[in-house]
């Protein structure tokens, strides 16, 4: 009974784990929108990312309009070059009032004149600042795209709620003038906010939008956190879709719990139904001990939930702001609705793996009850039903795996039909294996490895739900291990050609594939004009508006060298290079192709500094470095469209037999004085692009360690409830002279071949889910190309696992055999 | 001049609170913000525009001015504003009072940033108020903005003249003409309520106090330049929510700029524009004390038909209280009607306000009002129209 509930809780922490891991993720970005977008029903935005200032006074003073609001907004590092990120908000406090409430509130004695000019004055929230260390008095450093700017702590923001709280967890507030001095956004704004009363938004457009640039667009401000969270829709649904492959490992579990608790009080039930309690009776009484189960493992799983839960949403914190934006999850957002999904999949999950042995229990006449071999003959006789269900099971996984489009969801359901089916040919397969193993056994071991082999056909209702529990779980780890390693493989050879430059360099920014950070003309000139720098070619990342959609639209100068032709997944007829260089024409990597459909030939509406303007889809490459998609341009055609002519970073040849590292010390040391940049040999940048790789990945490496988890204790407990229920077996060979040493023997041997045959079913599942992973799942979710690379020692790795897992199983049963007498043993009452 | 109070009290934080700013806050022996009163501000801006004198131009003697560039700001001093009122009739006998003040101060002495004074950073800041008194509907309606003097969102220029808050506007109807302030025009409108008037003088130019030097106190630099224009012939467009008006009328402008403060003991002003039917016109303010006696820095002047000017100190005029009003906003208790008597002149006046609610409930409550004047010159009858300024009387009624 035990056992079943540590099964339940298992499965459903996972479930909660994640579950509240993702909220919390979601809530804090909706929160961190929400407080900076403040009352605004409307912004003005721009498709380059930032607006000309001149708009807000556009709005404000020739168009008379009263409520709108400039904002910045950026992000800076506190104390050190790689400091902590904190998000920087700069308003203009005489226009905030409509908006938000940061600059006043009741204690918020501002001194105005001392914030608009005279010092660099932030407002930071009492617990960020501690947080942060700030001072109280005086000045402390910070950084922005390597540059260093001095702040000083204005006043606090009055906090009125835990909801202010966590909103301003990681926010620091500052003037405007001072947030354009900082993020070196001189005459520019991020957006400019506005109140316009329901039904206005049509007159606002035409009435005070004429005199405006043609890239500025008004846009709703209550779609802002749905784009971020729509970033992360894919993340965050795997992540899901994992917890959920957990929960089915642990419903084997509960089954074969639930069935052994039935099984072993077969007499008991036996004896029930001959003294005449009536089958509903029965039935009745095994379903509410599944409910009481059930609750009872759900509860702890909830409570262990809550503590995975606090694990897992740092590791889904890193991962977005690695990835996507600056974030702070302040606390695990605990929902009653979380909660409540875990308890409803705890129980049900529990009684719905209850019915099939409550069923049986009760649907057999009583005689029939008492006898073990009963179950054992039906289940034999079962075994062609199973391997028919398994295969109208594998044919609707393909199935809805084909007809599923790129609903991942679906997809996952698919997934889901193909590893039950696999469970439906596990128990022939098991019978198989335990018929081949039984003289392969019993010539090495003798009678003991022949009995052992045995055991586990006679008990086949019991070792092969072990078994299959035992598959999925190690399967799923494979699966899941096989496709993390084929992913950083592939990664890897594209890094390997995409950097073919020797040093490469880039501010320091805060997001590691966001990164909107530029340098400054004066490092540039410094660096190209370096004696030992061969060549250089630089590179711009701006956010654009493409087809309506903001996209990071990368623009190069040409390569020295460019990519092998090999390294695209289409182009179009001619040379697409020169055309890129002479006419509109862009290219597109493999994700945006995928995220928006877009083939080559196909045309895309990009948000100019001069209004839309349509390029042709010259070719799609392929590129690891954004899940989100991007467009390429070569700078020629980026000057003529856009004004702006910063670079986000370098990529720089060194003369041929230079010393790389002497060439770096000398760069290094010549922008220091100008800006902190990093300046990272191609080897290294390689590595810091792995290692965020791997960062990326940390969450589904802890959520392959608890499949594991899941699994062993799955295994441990599955088994030895066999090996106890068959202690009155045993005692029998004990009494007829079998030494303790050899029963022990023999538990290990049976359970280490079942182990065995786990670990070794477990392959080709696991080889099928990641093959499922990487050309389903990935694809659908990011529209990734993987190599599919398969590393012998995680399938090795896979069948020790469950072979070590099956010995330790044997161990309690054993022990335990050889310390009780057989006399007792036997005593059934 | 009375501005200059007005603001000098706001800079220096003893006399009156900017309140609506931060509900309860309250700065040393300043009126108290009403409890009740939504808080429309949520900035300190009692300590941006506070603190002391130090590091900013003082006028500190007569100094010869320079038109049309004196028409514009004065930066290096701590305040500075223009002020236009004016009472106005249309064709159909319906009649207005209005004002239109912008005020600039510096929240920093000069040179005093860390970073340049360009873009959005500056040590000005602006502060305008819009008010219209409706005596036909009983109805006053009182405008308040902010912004920093910077990014083109406020500012003060001239030549051209062109001085702005947002959409409040007064700039010179001919930026062609560059040394002509005239003709003017005034621009503001918020929530349905509208000005667009234009200005012209038909009177010379008043250089107040000592050929425009103008001493507020004791002490070197309490002094403030200060000049007037006034008698303006105004005509334009009055809108207030039941439709607009074609309008003619008269203003009176005033442009001071200081870096002063008031006594500790003196706690509010009333301050009088009077133009007479005959040509002439008054300006007179009184410097009230808190033990009820009045400041000897009081007087004013009398501007002749022909624009020649006469300094009027207090003992050249007797001022007495006919009829009170109480706010039921703000509990303070107004004076609404006057006689004023010039005994040299052989000048006797009753001034009434044309209605009594035109009490300005915005950071720094006053009562801004239009008034009818009816009296004798002599034994001739005479008439005018004017504007009344008083502050201080919520601080009473607050302490109380």
């Amino acid at each position: 009974m035990a056992l079943s509930i540590v099964g339940v809780a298992l499965g459903v922490a996972v479930v909660v784990g994640i579950d509240l891991a993702n909220t919390s993720a979601r809530t804090a970005f909706t929160l961190s929108t929400e407080t900076v977008a403040g009352r605004a029903t409307h912004s003005l935005e721009a498709s380059s990312g930032t607006l000309p200032d001149s708009v807000y006074r556009i709005i404000k003073v020739d168009e008379g309009f009263r409520d709108a609001a400039p904002v910045i907004e950026g992000s800076v590092r506190i104390g050190e070059v790689d400091g902590p990120v904190v998000q920087v908000l700069g308003v203009d406090p005489l226009a905030e009032d409509p908006f938000r409430s940061f600059t006043g509130g009741p204690d918020g004695g501002i001194d105005l004149g001392r914030f608009m000019g005279r010092s660099p004055g932030v407002l930071v929230a009492a617990a960020t600042a501690e947080r942060l260390n700030l001072p109280e008095e005086g000045r402390f450093s910070a950084w922005h795209e390597g540059q260093h700017v001095d702040l000083e702590v204005e006043a606090l923001l009055p906090v009125d709620s835990d909801l202010d709280a966590a909103s301003l967890e990681n926010l620091i507030v500052v003037d405007i003038a001072t947030a354009q001095r900082v993020l070196t956004m001189q005459g520019q704004l991020s957006r400019v906010d506005l109140i316009l009363p329901e039904g206005t938004e049509a007159a606002f457009r035409a009435n005070h939008m004429r005199g405006l640039p043609d890239n500025v667009t008004l846009e709703q401000s209550a779609g802002r956190s749905d784009t971020l969270a729509q970033m992360t829709e894919a993340f965050s649904l795997n992540l899901t879709a994992m917890s959920l492959l957990a929960l089915v490992v642990g419903m084997f579990l509960i089954y074969n719990t639930m069935t052994f608790s039935v099984v072993q009080r077969r007499p008991l039930l036996g004896r029930l139904r001959a003294v005449g309690v009536t089958r509903r009776e029965m039935y009745w009484m095994i379903i509410s001990e599944a409910l009481l189960v059930g609750l009872a493992g759900s509860i702890l799983g909830v409570v262990g939930g809550l503590a995975l839960g606090n694990v897992l949403v740092g590791l889904v914190t890193q991962t977005i702001n690695d990835l996507y934006f600056v974030v702070r999850i302040r606390d695990l957002d605990v929902s009653a609705w979380s909660i409540g999904k875990g308890l409803a999949i705890g129980i049900g999950s529990t009684i719905l793996s209850t019915l099939p042995p409550a069923r049986e229990a009760t649907r057999t006449a009583p005689s029939m009850v008492l006898k073990r071999s009963a179950t054992e003959t039906s289940t034999l006789h079962a075994l062609p039903r199973l391997v028919v269900s398994g295969v109208v099971l594998a044919v609707a996984g393909v199935g809805i795996l084909w007809l599923s489009g790129k609903s991942i969801a679906w997809s996952y359901g698919g997934i889901l039909a193909i590893i039950l089916a696999f469970a439906c040919w596990i128990p022939p397969i098991v019978l198989l294996g335990a018929r081949t193993l039984r003289p392969v056994l019993g010539r090495v071991f003798g009678i003991i490895g022949r009995m052992g082999a045995s055991g586990i056909e006679q008990s086949l209702s019991r070792s092969a739900v072990a078994v299959a529990a035992l598959t999925i779980a190690v399967a799923s780890t494979t699966g899941v291990g096989v496709m993390v390693d084929s992913f950083r493989t592939t990664v890897n050879t594209w890094l390997t050609y995409a950097l073919e430059a020797d040093i490469y360099i880039s501010p320091p920014g805060d997001v590691f594939r966001r990164n909107d950070a530029t340098i400054t003309a004066e490092a540039e000139h410094f660096i190209r004009s370096r004696p030992d720098v061969e060549a250089a070619y630089s590179v711009r990342t701006a956010r654009v508006l493409i087809d309506n959609q903001e996209t990071d639209l990368i623009v190069t100068e040409p390569r020295p060298r460019e990519l092998e032709p090999g390294r695209y997944k289409a182009t179009m007829t001619g040379d697409f290079r020169r055309a890129m260089q002479e006419s509109d024409v862009v290219m597109v990597s493999e994700p945006y192709a995928f995220r928006y459909g877009t083939n080559v030939g196909d045309s895309l509406r990009i948000m100019t500094s001069h209004g839309p303007v349509a390029f042709r889809v010259g070719a799609i490459y392929y590129d690891y470095a954004s899940d989100l998609g991007v467009v390429q341009m070569t700078r020629d055609r980026y000057d003529i469209h856009f004004d702006d002519p910063r670079v986000s970073g370098l990529a720089v040849y060194a003369t041929d037999g230079k010393d790389l590292d002497g060439l770096i010390q000398d760069l290094r040391e010549g922008t220091a004085s100008v800006q902190s940049l990093n300046i990272r040999s191609n080897r290294d940048l390689r590595q810091a692009s792995l290692d965020v790789f791997d960062q990326t990945f940390t969450v589904t490496t802890v959520l392959r360690l608890l499949a594991i988890l899941v699994a062993f204790v799955g295994v441990l407990t599955a088994l030895m409830a066999l090996q106890l229920e068959r202690s009155r077996e045993l005692a029998v060979l004990r009494a007829n002279g079998m030494t303790p040493g050899q029963v022990g023997r023999m538990i290990t041997l049976q359970t280490s071949s079942m182990g065995l045959l786990a670990g070794l079913l477990s392959v080709p599942l696991g080889l099928v889910l990641a093959w499922l992973l990487i050309y389903v799942i990935n694809q659908r979710s990011f529209g990734w190309t993987l190599q599919f690379e398969v590393d012998g020692v995680i399938l090795l790795q896979a069948i020790l696992l469950a072979v070590v897992a099956a010995a330790l199983a044997a161990m309690y049963p054993s022990l335990s055999m050889s310390r009780t007498k057989a006399s007792e043993a036997l005593r059934e009452e | 001049m009375k501005h200059s109070f007005l603001f000098s009290c706001v800079l220096s934080g003893t006399a009156l609170l900017l309140s609506g700013l931060l509900s309860g806050l309250l700065l040393s022996g300043c009126s108290r913000a009403p409890v009740n009163e939504p808080v429309d501000e949520p900035l300190e801006l009692a300590a941006a525009m506070g603190g002391d004198t130090l590091g900013y131009a003082r006028a500190d003697g007569v100094i010869p001015f320079d038109f049309p560039s004196d028409y514009g700001a004065h930066p290096d001093f701590k305040t500075e504003w223009w002020y236009f009122t004016g009472n106005l009739f249309s064709d159909d006998e319906r009649r207005f009072g209005y004002e239109l003040t912008l005020f600039r101060s510096a929240m920093a002495p000069p040179d005093s940033l860390d970073a340049v004074e360009e873009g959005w950073t500056t040590r000005q800041l602006y502060m305008g108020h819009f008010s219209l008194a409706d005596p036909a509907t009983g109805t006053f309606h009182a405008f308040e903005r902010f912004s920093r003097g910077a990014a083109g969102l406020a500012g003060a220029e001239s030549p051209p003249f062109r001085i702005w808050l947002n959409d409040w506007d007064m700039a010179s109807v001919d930026p062609s003409r560059a040394d002509e302030l005239f003709p003017l025009r005034l621009q503001s409108e918020e929530n349905g309520v509208a000005i667009d008037l234009t200005l012209n003088a038909i009177k010379p130019i008043v250089l107040q106090g000592e050929k425009g030097w103008d001493p507020k106190g004791a002490g070197a630099g309490n002094a403030s330049y200060y000049y007037s224009f006034t008698r303006l012939e105004t005509e334009g467009t009055v809108t207030v929510p039941d439709g607009s008006f074609d309008v003619t009328g008269q203003s009176w402008k005033d442009h001071e700029w200081s870096t002063s403060a008031l006594g500790p003991d003196e706690i509010g002003w009333d301050w009088f524009a009077l133009q007479l039917d005959d040509g002439r016109e008054i300006m007179y303010y009184q410097l009230r004390r808190e033990d009820g006696t009045i400041s000897p820095y009081t007087g004013g002047s009398l501007v002749a038909a022909d624009g020649s000017k006469r300094h009027l100190s207090p003992d050249d005029v007797e001022l007495r209280v006919l009829d009170r009003w109480t706010s039921n906003v703000s509990g303070a208790e107004y004076p609404v009607r006057w006689e004023l008597s010039l005994p040299g002149e052989d000048l006797s006046l009753t001034v009434a306000a044309v209605m009594p609610n035109q009490e300005l409930n915005v950071s720094v409550r006053y009562w801004e009002g239009a008034v009818d004047i009816s009296g004798q010159s002599g034994d001739d009858p005479l008439s005018g129209v004017g504007y009344v300024e008083l502050t201080g009387y919520d601080r009473v009624a607050n302490d109380n």
